[in-house]
């Protein structure tokens, strides 16, 4: 299985920074994205020590691990590796005094042939989209959906509520981060999208998979949710990570085959 | 989407606008263009006719034969030559415009004329007249050269002659209208189609009556000065003249003027001859590429044919151009292939291109052809360049053009068909270099922007390993980074946390590196000051400094250092583990006693966070106790990595100074003293704070005010776990009590006995138990019964010495149980000596009556020598022993007491 990266990020229409952080490796097969939260810029600073830290050491991680490594050793990486970052954070934002009280949400993906390990905290989402229909396969660790699972109330109410933006889990503002981490199948064909809840809160899913479904490039379809978040209000920074999955095809170059290997 | 103008096909866009602006108003593509054509047009394989031939008259006829103009018998022996050898037709380019006249020729003519005259000539000459008259006759026609090379000319009558025109648009009519001669070589022409010209000039009438024609030899000059075009015919008022090669072509094919058939803005018909031209009657000659390094046509000298060095017959049949090529005889043009051509080689190729019909032509639906490549090309440049990669594009472009050129060369050397190719071309280079520089710099920006983020990268990762404490990894990333103000802030905090850690070298690097791009930066330069001076003087940092190393510094000038919320004053003394300042808060200028313990410096690994655990739940306990006599502790922390407590601080003294023979202090004080240790003693240990270094050290006293302090509660314990400090703590067991001696786990009455141990010290001034070794001192306090104090000071009363044996028993079952019973009987003690001495013995009973039960029974071991008998004082101090215990144990203690 191959995989196409593409990420764009936006401040959105209402706010002039952008706390959100969105990046990925081609060859590491890795993507990170987080949606950093903190007084000042100090948002800013959290997603991005998230995602530099976390794909960094991820990177090397992999890299040294090569291919081979077992999914259950990835999942075991990546916590370890959210947990530092978590450390990190934390820590850097008790000795900053600027830093105080940041945090941020985080969705990291690594893939690995077919299998996808997908971890999570906060409110960021990884959706998948296959056979035209989209599914959210991250549960928010957030209050609603606390609320939603207690069925105190409806998924209806839910979308009027005013609580949307509070997280019950986040990297950096607490000594130890809870990682929630889960293996998914990847079949030929899928996207998976990782977003900030400012795609999520503006787009309904349907949209998105309106605008999934067509045969532009990804680049074009993260451009189009991200306009389609700034129709719909951009309240929020905007991120929108998509992957794609392309059957691995024993296409050669042209060398190659000039060369008759 | 909106910045339409940074996209690449609107780039692409003003390239193709550019590059139409830029042909229009400079020349340099059309030069390409005919550069091009040059190098194309003569990469042909056409083969020049051989019916030509050209005569010229070069550098080495004019050695031979004179000086230019030569004298024009000279042309007419030529003529003759050639006329003899039978040469279809000769093309002579010299202009005879002007008659030439020998100056010699005028006297000639007037004796002639006398002769003739009406005298008679016989008279002047006599008999020899005739004989003159003809010689004069003779020379006569020899030097009348014009009549010598008229009559040659008449005689081959197959010489064309040139005329030259100046070309322009007629306004009127013409000055003089074309002599007879000149106009039988002309035909009718209105339609535009020949070039038109406004003055001409004719050959001599002489010459031009016998000439078989006269044609123009109007050279049309491209641009750049070359000759590309041949005008087939020059329009003069109506009458086309043709050139002197159509002329020629003409000639040699036996027809006239009558048989040239225009076809306006096509072509020009020569008999079956087809000479396509272009709207003005112009025609693309083909010019032959010379061939093995020589010219295409052999250019024979005129002095060899005139000298027979090559024999005349070799132009049998032949058409004959005659003209100048040596230097300063005519002009010579460049053309294509050759850098200069004179004009009789011109006429050779030309005459060639038309009997051959080699011609380049341009087709009429070449400008369609050309603007739809055009189109093509510039479509790929808008539409399809930008979408393409780099290297896809670079071979696409470099095969396009290629193309393009290929296309041209081939049309021009193969099919003789000219499509200006080389502008498409042109632009598609352009373009694609256009574009692939904007994208560069575009890649440039991007490059900058990338910079950026991987600057912004390494500021994540600084701030990451900074949290993560590993200060020197940060700063290396931080010193990636190129400085602004958000990162001045992230150095200032980076810098503070080297000072934390006592790095203040460290910390300077960081503000010598902030320094260099903001000076004046907050209050950098103090902070800059003081690192320096820290990381110069101070011995705080680093690890070759003791535990706890001296803080204080001598310097002046530098801010006083701080531990938590104190400001350290000033250095106090040593202690087992770490130095004792005099600190002060400087918001409620609290005085106190910090004292501080370099825990990293003791511990390492798990031990250290074991340590500092123990640490701040040892100050927490010890926090806990408020009492009059134990010193209160107000705060505990960890700074620059030294673990330290605020103390209330003490004036006066340790009781160490009194210990000793001749400053003791008098009886009744020390017990009053030890008395209220003992009570202290006894809060504490119902706190379950276990002092376990009492000792005259740990205990401060004010005379001034007759204050006592217990000091250092709790911290013992910290420095017992010290793995370094184990030799340290041995060389001090004297007030240690047997079990905590053999380390089994102690409670307060381990403190009591060592309370026991200081008292006996404070009365008499030795230990009771001394030894000259570790060994034996550990062996005496576990086995050996201490002396009595009686029999080393006189003077204490015998209920006192009972107390104090009574409270350094061996076992701790066997002493005082708690500090208050302790302190009870050291009072009663006290009273009763100040009262009478015999009240003792009625004030003892007084504590047997509590805690009769306070150890257990199984601790029966006996380490002491037995007691050999028992006093009244026995009963009383067994009251305090549970009955259940052994009967030797009393004994022993009424020993002690009564010996």
């Amino acid at each position: 299985m191959n995989y196409t990266f593409c990420a764009q990020t936006d401040p959105g229409r209402l706010r002039d920074n952008n706390e959100d952080s969105a990046v990925f490796d081609e060859t590491a097969q890795l993507a990170v994205l987080a949606d950093g939260m903190g007084g000042y810029n100090a948002g800013e600073i959290a997603s991005g020590m998230a995602t530099v830290f976390i794909k960094s050491e991820m990177m090397r991680w992999l890299s040294e691990a090569g291919r081979q490594a077992r999914p259950r050793e990835i999942m075991r990486a990546l916590e370890i590796c959210v947990d530092n970052a978590n450390r990190s954070i934390f820590n850097a934002a008790n000795s900053n005094p600027q830093y105080t009280g940041m945090g941020t949400t985080l969705v990291v993906c690594v893939f690995q042939a077919d299998k996808l390990m997908l971890g999570h905290i906060g409110d960021s989402r990884c959706y998948r989209f296959r056979h035209g229909a989209l599914m959210q396969i991250t549960k928010d660790h957030s209050l609603l959906q606390e609320q939603m699972d207690a069925g105190l109330i409806t998924p209806e109410q839910a979308s009027t509520s005013v609580h949307k933006n509070l997280v019950t889990r986040a990297l950096g503002v607490e000594e130890v981060a809870v990682l929630e981490i889960h293996e998914h199948v990847v079949e030929t064909d899928d996207v998976f999208l990782l977003c900030s809840d400012g795609l999520s809160d503006m787009v309904n899913d349907a949209d998105i998979a309106q605008v999934l479904d067509g045969s532009t490039g990804l680049e074009h379809k993260a451009q189009r949710l991200v306009a389609l978040a700034n129709e719909h209000g951009g309240r929020d920074n905007i991120s929108v990570l998509l992957v794609q999955a392309v059957a691995a095809t024993e296409k050669r170059g042209l060398i190659s085959r000039l060369l008759g290997k | 989407m909106s910045q339409f103008w940074r996209a690449d096909w609107f780039a692409g866009v003003l390239i193709v606008l550019a590059a139409i602006v830029f042909n229009q108003v400079s020349d340099v593509i059309g030069t390409l263009e005919r550069r091009f054509y040059d190098f194309a047009s003569t990469s042909t394989s056409r083969q020049p006719s051989d019916r030509v031939a050209v005569i010229a008259i070069d550098d080495q006829s004019i050695a031979n034969i004179g000086r230019w103009p030569w004298s024009r018998d000279v042309h007419a022996k030529l003529i003759d030559q050639l006329s003899q050898a039978k040469a279809k037709t000769i093309v002579h380019t010299a202009f005879f415009f002007e008659p030439q006249v020998d100056r010699g020729l005028a006297y000639i003519r007037k004796m002639k004329q006398e002769l003739d005259g009406p005298a008679d000539p016989a008279l002047i000459l006599g008999g020899s007249g005739d004989q003159l008259r003809k010689l004069i006759a003779e020379a006569e026609v020899a030097l009348d050269t014009d009549a010598v090379l008229a009559a040659s000319i008449k005689n081959a009558g197959n010489v064309i002659l040139p005329s030259v025109y100046v070309l322009g648009e007629p306004q009127g009519r013409p000055d003089t209208p074309l002599p007879d001669f000149a106009l039988k070589s002309t035909l009718d022409e209105n339609s535009n189609f020949s070039v038109p010209s406004i003055k001409g000039q004719q050959p001599l009438a002489q010459f031009g009556n016998v000439a078989a024609g006269i044609g123009h030899l109007n050279q049309f000059q491209d641009v750049d000065g070359a000759v590309r075009l041949e005008p087939m015919l020059v329009n003069y008022y109506g009458r086309a003249v043709p050139s002197m090669s159509l002329l020629a072509v003409m000639k040699s094919l036996n027809l006239s003027p009558k048989d040239i058939r225009i076809n306006p803005g096509d072509s020009v018909q020569i008999g079956k001859l087809s000479v396509k031209t272009d709207e003005s009657a112009m025609m693309h000659p083909q010019f032959y590429p010379p061939k093995d390094g020589r010219a295409a046509f052999a250019v024979d000298s005129f002095y060899d044919v005139l000298s027979g060095k090559i024999p005349a017959s070799k132009y049998a049949d032949k058409i004959v151009v005659i003209g100048a090529t040596a230097t300063g005889v005519g002009v010579q043009f460049p053309a294509p292939g050759y850098a200069s051509l004179s004009p009789a080689e011109t006429i050779a190729h030309i005459t060639s291109s038309i009997l051959r019909e080699h011609f380049i032509v341009q087709p009429g639906w070449g400008a369609g052809a050309m603007l739809a490549v055009f189109l093509l090309v510039a479509a790929y440049v808008i539409a399809v360049l930008p979408r393409l990669s780099a290297g896809t594009a670079a071979i696409v472009t470099l095969g396009l053009f290629v193309a393009l050129l290929g296309a041209e060369y081939g049309l021009l050397s193969g099919a003789a068909l000219w499509l200006k190719l080389v502008f498409p071309a042109s632009v598609l280079l352009l373009g694609h270099l256009a574009l692939t520089t904007k994208r560069f710099v575009v890649t440039e920006a991007g490059k900058v922007k990338s910079d950026e983020e991987s600057a912004e990268t390494n500021r994540m990762m600084g701030l990451a390993l900074q949290g993560q404490g590993q200060l020197d990894m940060a700063f290396d990333r931080f010193r990636r980074v190129p400085l602004s103000d958000a990162l001045m802030g992230n150095l200032q905090n980076l810098a503070l946390d080297f000072e934390r850690k006592r790095q203040f070298n460290k910390a300077e690097a960081v503000y010598e590196h902030m320094s260099t791009f903001n000076k004046d930066y907050k209050d950098l330069q103090s902070r800059l000051n003081r690192a320096k001076n820290l990381s110069q003087t101070v011995i705080l940092g680093g690890g070759r400094s003791h535990p706890g190393g001296s803080m204080l510094l001598e310097g002046g000038g530098v801010e006083k250092p701080m531990l938590g919320r104190y400001q350290v004053e000033k250095e106090l003394g040593k202690g087992a583990m770490g130095v004792v300042y005099l600190g002060k808060d400087p918001k409620i200028g609290r005085v106190v006693a910090i004292k501080t313990m370099a825990l990293s410096e003791e511990f390492s690994g798990d031990e250290l966070v074991d340590a500092r655990e123990r640490f701040f739940r040892e100050a927490e306990t010890a926090g806990r106790l408020q009492h009059q006599n134990i010193v209160t502790i107000f705060d505990a922390g960890e700074e620059h990595d030294l673990a330290y407590i605020a103390m209330e601080f003490l004036k006066g003294k340790d009781l160490l100074e009194f210990c000793k023979a001749g400053s003791l202090l008098p009886a009744p004080k020390v017990v009053s003293i030890v008395a209220r240790v003992a009570e202290a003693l006894a809060y504490a240990h119902r706190q379950n704070v276990v002092h376990r270094d009492i000792k005259p050290a740990n205990i401060m006293y004010d005379p001034d005010s007759d204050t006592v302090k217990v000091t250092d509660f709790g911290i013992a314990r910290i420095t017992d776990a010290s793995k370094t400090k184990t030799g340290l703590v041995l060389g001090t067991p004297s007030f240690m009590s047997p079990e905590q001696l053999a380390g089994k786990k102690v409670d307060g009455r381990s403190d009591l006995y060592s309370l026991g141990i200081m008292l006996f010290q404070l009365l008499t001034g030795v230990l009771p138990l001394r030894g000259d070794s570790m060994a034996e001192l550990m062996f005496k306090i576990a086995n050996e019964a201490a002396p009595d104090v009686r029999t080393i000071r006189q003077d204490i009363p015998e209920s006192l010495a009972t107390l104090v044996a009574f409270s350094i028993s061996k076992l701790p079952e066997a002493r005082y149980q708690d500090g208050d019973r302790f302190a009870r009987e050291l009072r009663t003690v006290l009273d009763a000596w100040s009262g009478s001495m015999g009240t003792i013995a009625e004030a003892m009973p007084v504590r047997s009556t509590t805690n009769a039960n306070a150890y257990t029974a199984d601790q029966t071991t006996v380490l002491m020598p037995a007691a050999t008998g028992a006093t009244g004082n026995f009963e009383k101090t067994a009251a305090y022993v549970a009955t259940s215990r052994t009967e030797k144990r009393t004994p022993e203690s009424s020993t002690d007491l009564e010996t």
